[in-house]
């Protein structure tokens, strides 16, 4: 209950009261009957501005910006595969320049190691091994073809391969072929190309039928060729000082132990030659596989795109985008947990400066 | 449909009658916490813009609407205390204390002086607790929503600063 002394106070202090300026409270009046335009013409954005907005119209922005992560994430995919396949025609562009490379008489022209006597300049292949290596460095390359066709056509496909085969100089290690219903009729077949000739191969091969698939690799072989081609010369020095040793053994023993060195040394030096030659075939012939098959299409590529393939581009598409919001979460996640952390410190350094403010 | 557009919304309206009844208010108390005219007319516009651009997001649930403005005000007027690196002093500027008594009994302005000097003793808090009261004209429940206590703590704490500065002032007189 408050007595006469306590209104008097509250009467004291409310005369203590300060009141604005008429010329400030009319320029208040002015700017809060505006809306408090903002000094900078520059669109504003702010949190606050987005929490402002109506559920409805925000709901609908997000929804907006969901798509729109979608459709980037979907155009992103397909570029993948896009840039996927184009990586095989790439790699075929680069066969298609080693071919033109090969057009002078590189690897396959090149005498393949000696194959008589160890008297028979040896270091001829090791200088063909080495000169390749720096010149047209060995590489091993391997291909897979998948074709696709009707089921009465496989044996007619299967010809094609094998003219194939002998337009391009190939070797057929092996090949089989069935007949049947759709799915169980097909044909197998494992080749060698000459490497110069690949790139025409494939191209060949890829006309048969249906192209369905195509995967080329290519793997440098060039230090296991040069380390074989050196322990050979080296090989070659130890023989020769042998035959020096046994050309001046003047005892039986003495021979017959520097013969009994000299036919290890020979037998391992043969067991060189056979890997470089080993070697040389892998980079002067390349591995092919080629399968036909009678299967339904699976992709988009040939037939009608029906609603099956449909769920199948949105799962992946849903499957692309869930695999990018997984990435972003990671990147985003840990930042914005230090922008949280950073902002609830701020926040209570700010009410403690307040506090201290009031003593 | 162009009407409904350029119709004001109801959170605008009740923007403008809580701009209209507690702009002086605000003023007055962001004045007792800087004693400094201008930059209580600069935090006043700076509390009315901030609260003009969260409108939306205040929570008629969490309180009255003057308790969440006085709420700005009071972070405002403290953040500009603390860019200056001043105390916080609720007393009127020397000039203002000067002119009380132009319009005045001789007796009243002394008495008004008096409670004035008496003011300037309390303690910083206790002091905001009397502008948050007697300049800005909140009730205890407003006031308890401003600093965050309960109400009966407010009109406890009130009740000693009231006492204390009575004290003072019988002190002066």
């Amino acid at each position: 209950m408050e007595t006469p002394r306590d209104e008097q106070l509250a009467a004291d202090l409310r005369a203590l009261r300060s009141t604005p300026h008429p010329d400030f409270a009319d320029e208040l009046d002015k700017r809060a009957a505006a809306g408090f335009p903002r000094h900078s013409r520059l669109p504003h954005f702010s949190f606050a501005r987005l929490r402002a907005l109506p559920p409805r119209r925000l709901m609908l922005a997000t929804g907006a910006l969901a798509v729109v992560a979608i459709a980037v994430t979907g155009v992103l995919v397909a570029t993948n595969d896009t840039s996927e396949q184009q990586s095989g025609s790439s790699q075929l562009g680069f066969l298609n320049s080693y071919d033109g490379d090969a057009e002078e008489p590189a690897p396959t022209t090149s005498p393949p190691v000696e194959t008589s006597a160890e008297e028979a300049q040896p270091s001829n292949g090791i200088e063909s091994a080495a000169g390749s290596a720096s010149n047209n460095r060995p590489v091993r390359r391997e291909a897979q073809v998948v074709l696709g066709t009707d089921p009465a056509k496989v044996a007619e496909n299967a010809t094609q391969v094998l003219e194939t085969v002998r337009t391009y100089d190939g070797i057929v290690l092996r090949s089989s072929s069935h007949q049947g219903p759709e799915g169980e009729a097909g044909a197998h077949f494992e080749l060698r190309f000459p490497s110069a000739k690949l790139a025409g191969a494939l191209a060949a091969l890829s006309e048969i039928g249906e192209l369905r698939s195509r995967h080329d690799t290519s793997l440098d072989i060039t230090a296991p060729t040069v380390k074989v081609g050196e322990l050979l010369q080296d090989s070659k020095a130890r023989i020769d000082s042998l035959l020096a040793q046994l050309g001046a053994a003047e005892t039986e023993s003495e021979r017959e132990a520097v013969e009994a060195e000299l036919r290890q040394e020979r037998h391992y030096r043969a067991r060189l030659r056979a890997n470089l030659q080993k070697l040389q075939r892998k980079a002067q012939f390349s591995r092919v596989t080629v399968r036909i098959e009678t299967d339904a299409v699976e992709d988009s590529s040939g037939g009608a795109w029906g609603v099956g393939d449909a769920l199948d581009d949105a799962g992946r598409i849903l499957a692309g985008a869930a695999a990018v919001t997984v990435v972003a979460l990671a990147i985003l996640g840990p930042i914005a947990l230090i922008a949280l952390l950073a902002w609830l410190a701020h926040r209570a350094w700010l009410r403690r400066e307040r506090r201290r403010v009031l003593g | 449909m162009a009407e409904a557009k350029d119709a004001p919304r109801a959170g605008d309206l009740a923007f403008e009658r809580l701009y209209r009844s507690s702009r002086d208010d605000v003023y007055a108390y962001v004045a007792g916490l800087l004693r400094d005219s201008a930059a209580a007319e600069e935090v006043t516009a700076a509390v009315f813009e901030r609260a003009y651009r969260k409108r939306n997001r205040f929570n008629p649930r969490r309180g009255e609407p003057r308790a969440w403005l006085f709420g700005i005000a009071r972070n405002a007027a403290l953040d500009e205390l603390r860019r200056r690196g001043r105390q916080a002093e609720l007393t009127k500027d020397p000039a203002d204390l000067e002119s009380l008594g132009s319009s005045e009994s001789a007796a009243d302005s002394e008495r008004r002086l008096a409670v004035a000097a008496a003011l300037e003793r309390l303690d910083p808090r206790e002091r905001e607790l009397i502008a948050l009261k007697f300049f800005a004209g909140l009730a205890n429940a407003e006031i308890a929503q401003v600093l965050g206590i309960t109400e009966s703590n407010a009109g406890t704490k009130l009740h000693r600063a009231l006492t204390k500065l009575r004290e003072a002032c019988d002190g002066n007189a």
